[in-house]
């Protein structure tokens, strides 16, 4: 028998409150049971859209006036990532946060949140869970309450609800003219209607706020804050980067796909293209594990916009296979950081030396995902970057994807550096922390080594991968490695210009303008393209 | 549009400006809970004029006005409410550690050790 639609959402907030009221000791095996009981509730569901999408009407009324959750392949891939993380990221802090039932708490509710995100095909419901996600996300990273997180975690949700209340002026607009939230019924009723420029302005709106949760280019100042925040848990950066911020993402091709006939690809292909480029220059820039990471996030999420909005299929689904990959090679270098750092007691990535000789085997999964994230051949990120180059003729276009992959490679070449050098210590790390962490790297060989029929089961979509290309891609990796070495030894060590590039740093009173001017150039493009 | 509608949405751009413009800290939760009280307006406004029935009871007047935005307009009310709670719980916080609830003043104060 198959759970209700409604399982995903439900289960991880009940248990969270039930967490919370529970005696003590019951409450570590409590968080397993309830992150387990979603993974298999997930596993299921995802067995079942697998046959044909699946729906729910909640309450008995139906769209376009109730609210329906609905769950296609995406939707189904999306939940089953966030339920498998979550329960690896809570056995990677089985030691210490999941004794503390605040945390146990917010975390649970966090992963309910996230899913029903995926699953609502309401706009409005989702307008709620965002919101109510971006509570609990700014709580989780002011956890510690040191000084610093909390003027990170304030600044993130200000300027997250600030975009927030965009969406919901947009979503005013949209009743106002349609009648209904429902983005099924959206996507069905717009490609018949006979004027979109009523549509233009509450489009704008939406997209603003779905491109801010995203951080595309010049909305991305909220991420290294909240993501990188020296004092957040790193399983909390860990879920930030690699989970939350991929529904600003799944909102966008959900927009994307209901508004089909307002067409803003070439918008966005450009603006993806800058994210990404800008993403990488900054990630050289920093000296902070942390901000590196995070602003490689930003990065991929250039990357990623850029595939979706290529106008190629296959470029589509490998963006979609992007999500999933940096979800798990992302996940790795923040835990892994995070061990890094709770040993070493510093983030300077200067400072950090001999990791493989103190810790080999979180080391030896760190190096599986930044070989998945440059794209190695094998690994995980060679599949999605050889899906997103598939259909690419231009050299413009080849151009740009390659200098996006060099500005990725130069900024790990640099963070590698920590991995070598001599110390005789050798760290006691907790083992539930090497589990988790060697889980999620082996995981990325795993993928990239069954790309085609991993990509077959969770998008439903065939590729072939041709050898004789997968080849030259991987002659073009090795090639592109080598000059990044060279631009990152002769062009990037102790360059005044980077140090000027660490500095930049927008303020929120630049930040807020910032989304206003994002808004006035699409709503503006839209108007005049 | 209707005046409602209009007066929302110069509220709302009013709230935005507030948001760009003030470094202080409590005037930007202020502008939030100005943007959304104008998004409600809007709302209600789109959803039926002064001269509608309202849409209460078993036997509704036909030509009442709509009733989603208002269900729908009372969560988002709870919702700024929460959501300005934290907000301000959290200045407190940072008001304390810092002295200060100016943006910049706080952002420079984080740089330091």
């Amino acid at each position: 028998m198959m759970p209700p639609l409604w399982t995903p959402v439900l289960l991880p907030v009940g248990f969270g409150i039930l967490i919370y009221a529970l005696p003590e000791r019951l409450k570590r095996a409590l968080s397993f049971v309830a992150a387990g009981a979603q993974l298999a509730a997930c596993i299921r569901l995802f067995r079942q859209v697998c046959i044909a999408p699946v729906s729910l009407s909640l309450g008995g009324w139906n769209p376009p006036v109730g609210i329906m959750l609905y769950a296609d392949r995406l939707a189904a891939t999306m939940t089953l990532l966030t339920a498998f993380l979550f329960l690896v990221l809570l056995v990677f802090e089985a030691d210490r946060l999941v004794s503390d039932k605040n945390f146990c708490m917010l975390f649970l509710i966090l992963e309910g949140l996230l899913s029903g995100i995926f699953l609502l095909d309401d706009l409005f419901s989702i307008f709620i869970l965002i919101e109510v996600s971006t509570l609990v996300a700014s709580l989780l990273i002011m956890f510690r309450r040191d000084s610093r997180s909390m003027y990170d975690g304030l600044f993130y949700m200000v300027i997250n609800i600030f975009a927030a209340t965009f969406f919901l002026l947009g979503l005013a607009m949209l009743y106002k003219q349609t009648g209904t939230f429902s983005l099924q019924t959206l996507a069905r009723i717009l490609p018949d209607a006979e004027n979109m420029k009523p549509l233009y302005l509450p489009y704008a709106l939406i997209l603003t706020a779905a491109c801010l949760k995203a951080a595309l280019m010049p909305l991305f100042s909220w991420l290294p804050k909240a993501h990188g925040t020296p004092s957040a848990p790193s399983v909390v950066s860990a879920v930030l980067s690699g989970l939350y911020v991929k529904n600003g993402i799944y909102l966008f091709i959900r927009c994307q796909s209901a508004f089909q006939a307002i067409d803003t690809s070439t918008f966005f292909l450009i603006a993806g293209a800058v994210t990404a480029i800008a993403g990488a220059v900054f990630a050289i820039a920093q000296s902070d594990i942390k901000l590196i990471l995070s602003y490689h996030t930003v990065s991929q999420i250039g990357l990623i916009m850029v595939a979706l909005n290529m106008g190629s299929e296959t470029a589509a689904v490998g963006g979609m296979y992007h999500i999933v990959n940096h979800a798990l090679f992302k996940t790795v270098l923040f835990l892994g950081a995070g061990v890094i750092i709770d040993e070493y007691g510093t983030r300077n990535m200067y400072d950090i030396h001999g990791v493989f000789r103190r810790m080999p085997l979180i080391a030896v999964s760190m190096v599986a995902a930044i070989l998945g994230i440059t794209g190695a051949p094998l690994f995980n990120g060679s599949i999605s970057k050889y899906l997103i180059q598939h259909d690419v003729s231009d050299t413009l276009g080849g151009a740009a994807l390659l200098l996006i992959n060099v500005g990725t490679l130069v900024s790990f070449i640099k963070f590698s550096g920590m991995f070598f050098g001599n110390t005789r210590k050798k760290a006691r790390v907790f083992a539930g922390r090497t589990a988790a962490c060697l889980l999620l790297g082996s995981l990325c060989l795993a993928l990239g080594v069954f790309g085609a029929p991993v990509v077959k089961i969770l998008f439903g979509f065939n590729i072939t991968i041709d050898p004789v290309g997968y080849l030259k891609k991987s002659l073009v990796f090795l090639l592109s490695a080598g000059s990044a070495w060279l631009i990152y030894r002769f062009a990037v060590r102790d360059r005044a210009f980077w140090k000027r590039v660490r500095k930049v740093d927008f303020g929120f009173n630049t930040s807020a303008l910032s989304v206003v001017l994002f808004f006035a150039v699409l709503t503006g493009y839209l108007f005049l393209a | 549009m209707n005046i409602g509608e209009i007066g929302a949405i110069v509220i709302f751009f009013l709230g935005v400006y507030g948001m760009v413009v003030h470094r202080n800290i409590m005037k930007s939760i202020l502008s939030l809970s100005v943007m959304d009280t104008a998004v409600i307006l809007f709302f209600l406004a789109g959803g039926g004029s002064g001269s509608t029935a309202a849409p209460i009871g078993t036997e509704i007047a036909a030509g009442a006005a709509d009733p989603i935005p208002q269900a729908l307009m009372i969560t988002a009310i709870v919702i700024g409410v929460a959501v300005t709670a934290v907000a301000l719980t959290m200045l407190i916080y940072i008001h304390n550690k810092y002295g200060t609830s100016n943006w910049e003043k706080a952002g420079k104060m984080r740089e330091r050790p």
